[in-house]
């Protein structure tokens, strides 16, 4: 497994069971996705056990809701948002859902609502590629977002393109070097012809971008590492390739956090085995002991040295 | 980021199950396998020649995605009679678990994994160097099997709320009688017995063959025969009539099991009759499959409380909990308990100093997470 | 090889003990010249010999963060195992990267020619270990990296 699936595969299972089961139960399931996002998916009431409510927390929602969160989910999922339903506590949306008034293709359904997290992210993205669409004259508003704690994305459009940019920070001494290694990888990968036209990747430690200077959180003179996307107007030409653009940098962190810890895991496998072969290297310098396999007891009977099966 | 649910892994010989503290079950259940690239086996072997790619080791897959490519990838089990055998496939497997199903960063979340009783602690230190270097975690909890499955009874309705008790953990690969007193495992009256679901799902694959179903491709053999015992398989409370029930009737005893091939997708039938009740009654019979083992389960519990401190005996005989996927047979429970009921009083006939009293054995379901949740309270407040 | 005639000499300062005279460094009398073998400043071997005892250092080449790390994380993967190889030091001696300790209980129930002939095969493996991992891990980040622009590219 190299890439990551968008959509998160324990909420569509989950949601496909709850909808495929005859024999209505009432659920209580708590799942969660990258970046601190927690779904919730619940029986209410426990006598209607056909509505089950689906909500989900996202800890940067606030900010969200500034890039006008609600319209996507409004168009998205709007048949399953109910204006007198109140959100659930320390939650941030909650859909409805009635199980004997399922759409035909209730998988279908599941799958979407397993894009939710992407969906909610989507809005700032959003933002900016409707602000492309007017052609401006001058670049716009940077928006930022704290996606994680003490980690943040700013995403601003400008007259020719869209720039996005991470800021992450790796708590592990290890996971920072690694990170640099691969970041690099990802600035020099692009001279590939294979993938020349992918969004160019700056990469910094030092210096915040310019774009992003004038935040406060930047000024701290915490050890960023800034990964900037700049994405040309063929990464948005349209709505699927704006869906898979927008899909894949959400993931950015996650991926680069993943392939990160399957590397520690493969150098780990390397050196288990470079210990094993210095093992067998250094028993070699021990005296075989079948030789003086026979030894005398006090009784004055010899017993023979039990040859382990490998020998 | 502490409020996040913590992870519950539980790494069975068979199957893995995982999901998120505070539900009731697993979000998944998968087998623990893991499908390596059939080249690469060779490869990764000799030592330094994969690694120039330096990418193989991203390829495989696991559980039940394994299972559905064994064409491409030859499987491996990391985990052999309950002990983690292969730590780097192991390291892999949960990976993936973390990643792709459970979606979570590992370094936000709390983990409570799973050991098995008599756990030799390099093991255990080996599993949490994983999950700290590897995965940044930053806590973790390692808990015996048994306590666990005691603390998951508590969900039960006739259980009372005590953390002494025998537990019975039989799962694919090993199967051990562990009597806790107190939360605390009594180490020298565990019980091992080498009979376990892969014996009983051997067995009936045996019984199979015996029959003639010859329209078993032997490449599913194994599978089906798997399949056969969990769905069908239940416990009998008496052989021999169990048996002339079957020859009296057959029509309405034997099921039709509907297969697909997995090589040619022909699908095929096959009878199933008397390895229904055949299956399970390996443990009470261990002579059906095993030559040398010839102690049925009954007199294992017996004997591992009779070894037990004497003043820990009344409450392990009333509270024998059951779990783990082969314990799940049909009235699988009850038979234990009649014949260990028996047992007893047979003794108590014979020593009327020896005054034991009433025991109930209490089936609890398999999956290890809905009680898991107790032990989280226990582990979360502290 | 020299360095690894190595006699039995029970403690002078306490009695009935025997330690290694190389650690305990109380008895000046018993202890040689230590030795440095040195190709530059970053690769070093110290040899301290003493009467009953031999101890190895090994500082390992590491250019850059990435063999530092890897170095680390090496050694110190070793030294969690330290059980299994019966000379290695759970502690390297101070600037350096690991240590090995011989006693003369070691070299008199052990091969010495094979001894000498782990450390020196451990001082050439590790550092084609190390090179070798950082290659592997630059690979590894270039296909991570083109695959997932390749997913953003447009086709």
């Amino acid at each position: 497994m190299i890439i990551l699936e968008p959509n998160n595969l324990a909420l569509q299972t989950c949601l496909e069971n709850c909808f495929s089961s005859v024999k209505k139960e009432v659920v209580d399931i708590t799942l969660v996705d990258f970046d601190n996002v927690l779904y919730h998916v619940s029986t209410p009431i426990l006598t209607e056990k056909n509505l089950i409510w689906v909500s989900i927390k996202v800890p940067c929602f606030k900010e969200l809701e500034r890039y006008k969160v609600q319209e996507i989910i409004q168009k998205e999922y709007g048949q399953y948002l109910h204006p007198e339903l109140k959100v659930e506590d320390d939650y941030s949306v909650t859909f409805q859902l009635d199980l004997d008034a399922l759409p035909e293709n209730s998988d279908e359904l599941a799958k979407h609502f397993s894009l939710l997290k992407r969906n909610i992210f989507l809005a700032p993205f959003v933002q900016a590629f409707n602000y492309f669409d007017t052609k401006p004259e001058q670049p716009g508003e940077v928006m930022n977002l704290s996606y994680r704690d003490g980690e943040y994305l700013y995403i601003q459009a400008m007259e020719d393109r869209i720039t996005v940019i991470f800021s992450t920070r790796f708590k592990d001494e290890m996971d920072r070097v690694f990170g640099k290694v691969f970041l690099q990888e990802f600035v020099d990968a692009r001279r590939q012809s294979l993938v020349s036209n992918a969004p160019q990747v700056l990469y910094s430690t030092k210096e915040p971008p310019l774009e992003i200077r004038n935040f406060p959180e930047q000024n701290h003179g915490q050890d960023f590492s800034h990964i900037t996307f700049i994405l040309f107007p063929r990464h948005f030409k349209d709505e699927e390739t704006k869906y898979k653009t927008v899909s894949q940098i959400q993931l950015f962190r996650n991926y680069l956090h993943y392939h990160i810890k399957c590397s520690k895991a493969y150098i780990h496998s390397r050196l288990r085995n470079r210990v094993v072969e210095f093992i067998k290297v250094l028993n070699r310098a021990k005296p075989d002991t079948s030789s003086q396999a026979e030894k005398k007891l006090a009784s004055g009977r010899f017993f023979r040295q039990q040859r382990s099966s490998l020998s | 980021m502490s409020q996040l649910a913590p992870v519950v892994i539980d790494n069975g010989t068979g199957y893995t199950k995982m999901g998120f503290a505070g539900n009731t079950d697993p979000q998944y259940t998968i087998p623990t396998v893991i499908g390596l690239p059939n080249k690469s086996a060779k490869l990764t072997s000799r030592y330094g020649i994969a690694s120039k790619r330096g990418i193989d080791d991203l390829d495989f897959y696991i559980g039940d995605e394994a299972i559905a490519n064994n064409k491409m990838y030859s499987l491996s089990y990391p985990i052999r009679h309950g002990q983690i055998d292969n730590w780097d496939h192991m390291e892999r497997f949960w990976e993936q678990s973390i990643f792709k199903y459970l979606r979570c960063e590992p370094e936000d979340h709390y983990f409570l994994l799973t050991e098995p009783p008599l756990n030799a602690p390099e093991n255990r230190e080996q599993m949490a160097e994983i999950f700290f270097e590897t995965f940044n975690i930053p806590g973790m909890y390692i808990a015996v099997q048994a306590v666990l499955a005691l603390a998951a009874s508590w969900t039960a309705k006739k259980a009372n709320q005590t953390l002494t008790g025998t537990v019975i953990d039989s799962g694919d690969g090993v199967t051990h009688i562990v009597p806790v007193a107190e939360g605390y495992v009594l180490g020298s009256s565990i019980k091992n017995i080498p009979i376990a679901g892969k014996d009983v799902t051997a067995f009936v694959q045996q019984l199979q063959r015996e029959h003639f179903e010859t329209s078993i491709p032997p490449q599913d053999s194994y599978e089906i025969a798997r399949r056969v015992k969990e769905s069908y398989s239940y416990t009998c409370q008496d052989m021999l009539s169990e048996f002339s029930k079957y020859d009296a009737d057959p029509s309405s005893n034997i099921i039709n099991h509907t297969a697909v091939d997995s090589l040619t997708q022909n699908t095929y039938n096959i009878d199933v009759g008397y390895e229904r009740f055949l299956a399970p009654e390996v443990f009470f019979n261990p002579e059906l499959v095993s030559s040398d083992f010839l102690v049925p389960l009954p007199h294992m519990v017996d004997s591992a409380i009779q070894s037990s401190p004497i003043d820990t005996r009344r409450g392990l005989y009333t509270n024998i909990v059951l779990s783990g996927g082969s314990t799940m047979f049909k009235d699988f429970g009850k038979r234990l308990q009649r014949d260990i009921k028996r047992l007893v009083d047979g003794r108590i006939a014979n020593n009327e100093s020896l005054n034991n009293g009433a025991m109930k054995a209490k089936p609890i379901d398999v999956n290890v997470i809905s009680h898991k949740k107790q032990r989280h309270a226990v582990w979360f407040g502290g | 090889m020299a360095a690894m005639c190595l006699d039995n000499f029970a403690s002078q300062i306490s009695e009935k003990h025997n330690v290694p005279e190389i650690e305990a460094y109380t008895t000046p009398e018993v202890i040689l010249n230590p030795l440095i073998i040195s190709r530059n400043e970053n690769e070093q071997v110290l040899i301290e010999s003493s009467i009953n005892s031999v101890r190895v250092s090994i500082k390992i080449k590491q250019a850059d963060d990435i063999e530092r790390i890897l170095c680390h994380k090496f050694t110190r993967f070793l030294m969690m195992r330290a059980e299994n190889f019966v000379i290695l030091r759970r502690v390297p001696v101070k600037g350096y990267d690991i240590s090995f300790l011989v006693t003369n209980f070691q070299t008199e129930s052990m091969y010495k020619d094979k001894l000498v002939d782990f450390i020196i095969q451990f001082m050439e493996d590790v550092d084609k270990e190390i090179s070798e991992m950082k290659l592997s891990l630059n690979a590894r980040a270039r296909i991570v990296a083109e695959s997932y622009l390749n997913q953003v590219c447009i086709i």
